[in-house]
């Protein structure tokens, strides 16, 4: 196995600049991907999960603006180079995966069509070939009567099955990292199982990498090895699975594993957080689990920590972290 | 049906709501029937809480809007009570609605935007004339805010004004305004984060030690499911293919489905993760209007046999209190 860093994400900060005011929706985020690794985004609405990985693949659009940070894929800058040069990578070497999959598939077109339009606009090859390839692609995912079905329309799959159809066309041109923004959310949790099951055993066939979101705390714990937690447009923290479900530092993170109840065993209370999620626009420059952290102390209100590193790999924000010392 | 020295407060027995599905110009004819509900049974007992689960389509809302008399059952009986209100008129069923009410999933269609919080709160107590005057409706309203905890100076703004889980809130204070016995609550916190959900959720248990309210809880998500019920149906297609004990079912399910769906279900807990057996069921639900001979789950059960293509199941009472309907187990 080779872990090199395929993608550096330095100090991405992504704004929108609404009527309201200023939207920090992604502030200061860094991580790298290695190849071949399944890197979880866990966070809940709002805090910026989407609009990173957006950035990555450069799918802002005003009024957001990716202000500052560096992209780093296969030693190029893929926020300075142009539209056209990006227009080979999106797609072919990073694919993405959307939630929703009855609006990321054209109701028009046939799947076919959409697979073979992905192939053909990426790969130098005839329509017959595409075709066949297309066919292939269905295959890998399951789906019966592959031939037959690439004449179908999206409305004629049920929800699970477009979404594999959507992970047929995102895999298509064997891209090195794969994007799957909450993937099964809108899936029932049979069908779920069946999708995270597909991803895992293609995930290890192609050894591309995965950065896979979700608000999930389930699924994040069957998928990913390598978990980065995200609050109000920030980094709270990021670790190996085993530190983030185990010994979580950021009181946020250890809030939210007491918050979510589970289906193997009855939990005598779920522990709440409370308050309320942050509000993003014009934020002051602190951390902004602030209003809500029973651990803060005077330095909270001053400014925002850095992200440090706590033990090989595990960073965390925030001046009083769990089972730490105050900073 | 009703246990030894627990009042029931709900009994539900075979109830059925089927929907016409409707063809033709200018004669309408009745093609077929979308069963939506088929011979549900189960009751809640006071004071406790009777879940409801399934995935999307399986008839859990349409359950408890029957229930409530928003739409009309097919048949079977809704004893509520000791009295049966299944064809009750809409005036003998008014004293009825007073001690019913619901929490809607999403917070922001249930809340109708041009009314202020107030307005929202104090509707039901001067529709069912449980307070004397607006003054009265308002200061109950007032101290109903602050127990959901909110503020009374809340009462003057607007739904918009609060954040998902104030929303739910608000719902909830208008649903207990009139001092109801028995509140239906339908995906309650789906539209919320986990860390607002575990509010609403301590706060509807508190409600329930407090006040002694029996809740019906319908939900997909099996956690919350497990987290907060006393007994528990899982449904499918129509039917309730499973009832018991919570804990009970969740930690040996008899039904295939029941064992399909909570091995589905992920746990937060990596290292329990990775020693899981997941039973990966093929395809998907099939549809309400065709639903398969025999057991209506045999197209994707792994233990099949002959007999599950001919007969739907008997739902059968295999030990105390805990109902399934499968021909294998024995």
């Amino acid at each position: 196995m080779i872990l090199d860093n395929l993608l550096t994400v330095r100090n991405l900060s992504t704004y929108f600049y609404m009527e309201e005011g200023v939207v920090t929706a992604v502030d200061d985020v860094s991580f790298d991907l290695k190849s071949e690794e399944v890197l979880g985004i866990v966070g809940e609405t709002g805090s910026g999960k989407s609009v990173t990985v957006k950035s990555i693949m450069r799918l802002i659009k005003p009024p957001g603006k990716i202000v500052s940070g560096e992209i780093i894929y296969k030693d190029k800058d893929i926020l300075k180079i142009n539209e056209r040069e990006m227009h080979k990578i999106r797609g072919k070497e990073i694919g993405m995966v959307f939630q929703d999959p009855m609006t990321s598939l054209n109701p028009l077109y046939t799947i076919g069509n959409q697979l073979m339009e992905t192939i053909m606009q990426h790969q130098q090859v005839s329509k017959e070939e595409a075709f066949k390839r297309a066919v292939e692609m269905l295959k890998m995912v399951q789906i019966p009567e592959a031939e037959k079905r690439m004449n179908s329309y999206p409305f004629e799959f049920s929800g699970g099955m477009r979404q594999r159809v959507v992970i047929a066309i995102a895999l298509s041109c064997n891209p090195s990292v794969l994007i799957a923004d909450e993937p099964t959310t809108a899936l029932d949790v049979t069908i779920q199982a069946q999708i995270l099951e597909l991803m895992k055993q293609l995930q290890s066939e192609l050894k591309s990498a995965l950065i896979f979101i979700t608000h999930d705390l389930g699924v994040i714990a069957s998928m990913a090895s390598r978990i980065m937690v995200m609050y109000g447009g920030k980094q709270m923290e990021m670790g190996s699975s085993d530190d983030i479900f185990y010994s979580p530092m950021h009181p946020y993170t250890s809030m939210l594993l007491k918050s979510v109840p589970r289906v193997d065993k009855k939990l005598d209370r779920l522990e709440p957080i409370p308050g309320q999620p942050p509000r993003m626009i014009d934020v002051p420059k602190v951390c902004p689990f602030l209003p809500r952290c029973p651990r803060s102390v005077d330095k909270c209100s001053k400014d925002l920590p850095k992200l440090e590193m706590v033990s090989e790999g595990h960073y965390v924000r925030c001046y009083n972290p769990v089972g730490g010392e105050e900073r | 049906m009703s246990t030894a020295n627990n009042e029931v407060i709900l009994n539900v027995v075979d109830l059925k709501k089927y929907f016409p599905i409707k063809q033709g110009f200018l004669v309408k004819k009745t093609v077929a029937h979308v069963k939506a509900v088929d011979e549900i049974s189960f009751h809640v007992v006071k004071g406790k809480t009777f879940a409801l689960v399934g995935e999307s389509g399986c008839g859990k809302t349409t359950v408890a809007r029957t229930v409530l008399r928003v739409l009309n059952p097919t048949s079977g009986k809704i004893v509520f009570e000791n009295t049966d209100i299944s064809n009750l008129r809409y005036a003998q069923l008014l004293p009825f609605r007073r001690k019913m009410q619901i929490v809607f999933q999403d917070p922001m269609g249930s809340l109708n935007p041009r009314m202020t919080v107030g307005q929202i709160v104090t509707e039901p107590m001067l529709f069912h004339k449980v307070v004397k005057n607006k003054k009265e409706a308002y200061e109950k309203a007032a101290s109903i805010l602050n127990t959901v905890g909110l503020k009374s100076f809340h009462l003057d703004r607007y739904p918009h004004q609060f954040s998902g889980g104030q929303r739910q809130r608000i719902a909830i204070a208008r649903a207990i305004s009139i001092e109801p016995d028995f509140l239906i609550l339908d995906e309650p916190t789906s539209a919320l984060d986990v860390s607002v959900q575990a509010q609403i959720i301590n706060l509807l248990l508190k409600f329930q030690q407090e006040y002694g309210f029996s809740y019906l809880f319908i939900s997909h998500d099996l956690g919350l499911v497990r987290f907060i019920s006393d007994t528990v149906g899982i449904m499918y297609l129509g039917r309730i293919v499973e009832r018991g004990v919570t804990n009970e079912v969740f930690d040996k399910p008899l039904h295939p489905y029941s064992r399909a769906l909570l091995s589905a279900c992920p746990v937060p807990d990596p290292r329990v993760e990775r020693g899981r057996q997941r039973i990966i069921l093929k395809g998907g639900v099939p549809s309400p209007i065709m639903r398969p001979q025999g057991c209506f789950f045999h197209p994707r059960c792994p233990y099949k046999t002959d007999v599950c293509e001919k007969e739907y199941p008997e739902f059968r009472e295999v030990s105390k209190n805990h109902w399934v309907a499968c021909h294998l187990v024995k």
